[in-house]
């Protein structure tokens, strides 16, 4: 497996994957961060970024999890080297050794922003205690989501030439699970949809604010962390990989 | 002489398409086998299904004398070298930097990078870019990654595809040496008679799918002295087939 992951580093020379992750990650900071911060936001900054973030991570994370699988999967069917690597290893070797380098390089985003996030809270100046338990929790369920997107994505990607039907699944998937999160009253919504986990999983609700007094009334509070679909997503990554690595080696080339 | 691949009434079907029907092959120990028949007869599919890379419908394929399945495949596969359709690439990156990867997946030497592509005259482009290589290049690049780990058995399907004629000689010999030069068995595809004439020591024929002759290429020459190798083949492909 490690002469396969080192493959995998050789193959991505100068396509340039790990930048794409960094651009797509500032990005997603700057839409984060864009606007002023001051006085009640400041208060309350460490809570108003575990509130907002799961919407910027349900757009860009998936986003990215759809356009670094499809990077790394393209360039196997564009020069047939899928069927080459095929007929000489292990097809299931073949499948695991991508994913977990593409793995690699969306977890390398999940961390990055997540410090990132952190170190430019205190850049911005919030005062409040920084809650460092939360913020792991924030973590796992920020993490998790994208590993499950990634491993529907990455099998879409090798296992479906035409890349298009892997950007279409992520780009409505990435789409939808944002609606899910617009739409309060049908919280099943997020619930049913992968893409709308990184909301379902969010443990921080916001009360209080008004288009007048926006912030000045605000305040926010911890809500029951959801064990049980926590639990779902694991079952679902699992089957994912399971079905789409059985698909994967059942492939003719 | 020991049969390094044998296969047993092989037998593809897509849908409603009999593509390779009953195939009995069988193929010597360091010989060069021609695997001859017209444009879509069936040879492509075959080699697929000595590679694993297609499933057979029905029979069985015996490579080295193992019984070729889920459990043996990776055992087998790792002697064999093969070049099918067309060359397997990354445009992207250099001729070099592709055998570069392929060395580090099959686990072979270093140097043999240096040997292969030496071997196919490609040393002097190894540092270009293969999306910038012409179809011979490619095709060259192709042959030196089937080389690479210098293989038991070689599988080649339309080698020569895209080759000038010099690059067709050049490459005719380079197949013509192997099983000297390194004991390697080849198996080489083509739908060209006169390509096949020259290289191989035994031929099958196929069309429709089906096998139509099997043996030495001698024999195939000495079935009536009153006709022509192409013609002898049109009568076993059948004359509305083209060659």
């Amino acid at each position: 497996m490690i002469r396969l992951l080192k493959s995998e580093y050789l193959k991505t020379r100068r396509r340039f994957v790990f930048l794409t992750a960094i651009v797509m990650t500032l990005a997603m900071l700057a839409w984060t961060f864009h606007g002023s911060f001051k006085g009640d936001t400041l208060r309350l900054g460490w809570m108003l970024l575990l509130y907002q973030m799961p919407l910027a991570n349900t757009v860009f994370m998936s986003l990215l999890s759809m356009i670094v699988a499809s990077r790394l999967c393209d360039l196997e069917h564009r020069g047939a080297m899928v069927r080459k690597l095929a007929s000489a290893i292990d097809k299931g070797k073949i499948y695991d050794a991508k994913l977990l380098y593409g793995l690699a390089v969306v977890l390398f985003a999940v961390v990055f922003s997540w410090a990132a996030t952190i170190a430019l809270g205190y850049y911005k100046g919030f005062w409040a205690p920084f809650p460092m338990k939360l913020y792991l929790f924030y973590l796992l369920f920020t993490a998790a989501p994208t590993v499950v997107i990634y491993i529907l994505q990455h099998t879409l990607s090798i296992c479906v030439k035409n890349q298009t039907v892997s950007f279409f699944t992520g780009a409505l998937g990435a789409f939808g699970g944002m609606f899910a999160l617009y739409l309060q009253n049908l919280p099943w919504l997020r619930r049913i949809l992968i893409w709308g986990w990184y909301g379902a999983l969010q443990f921080v609700g916001l009360w209080g604010w008004t288009k007048e007094s926006r912030y000045a009334d605000a305040y926010f509070e911890i809500m029951p962390f959801d064990w049980i679909l926590f639990g779902v997503l694991i079952a679902a990554g699992a089957a994912i990989y399971i079905l789409g690595r059985a698909w994967f080696k059942r492939k003719e080339f | 002489m020991t049969e390094t691949v044998k296969t047993y009434g092989l037998t593809k079907r897509y849908g409603d398409v009999l593509s390779v029907s009953n195939l009995s092959m069988s193929v010597k120990e360091e010989r060069i086998y021609g695997f001859l028949g017209p444009n879509g007869a069936g040879k492509s599919t075959t080699l697929k299904m000595l590679l694993d890379l297609a499933r057979p419908t029905a029979g069985a394929i015996d490579i080295f004398g193992r019984r070729l399945s889920g459990r043996t495949r990776n055992e087998i596969l790792k002697d064999i070298g093969s070049l099918i359709e067309s060359p397997s690439f990354y445009g992207h990156l250099t001729g070099e930097e592709n055998l570069r990867i392929l060395q580090t997946v099959l686990d072979v030497p270093r140097e043999n990078i240096e040997k292969v592509l030496s071997i196919v005259r490609l040393d002097k482009q190894r540092g270009k870019k293969v999306s910038a290589y012409s179809l011979g290049m490619k095709q060259r690049l192709g042959l030196a990654g089937a080389l690479l780990s210098m293989p038991k058995l070689l599988i080649l399907d339309e080698p020569t595809n895209g080759l000038d004629p010099a690059g067709i000689q050049e490459i005719r010999e380079l197949i013509h040496s192997l099983p000297e030069k390194y004991g390697m068995t080849v198996i080489v595809s083509s739908h060209l008679l006169p390509e096949i004439d020259r290289l191989a020591d035994d031929v099958g024929i196929i069309a429709n799918g089906k096998m139509m002759y099997q043996g030495p290429l001698n024999s195939l020459h000495e079935m009536d002295h009153s006709k022509s190798l192409e013609e002898i083949f049109l009568d076993l492909t059948g004359k509305e087939q083209s060659l």
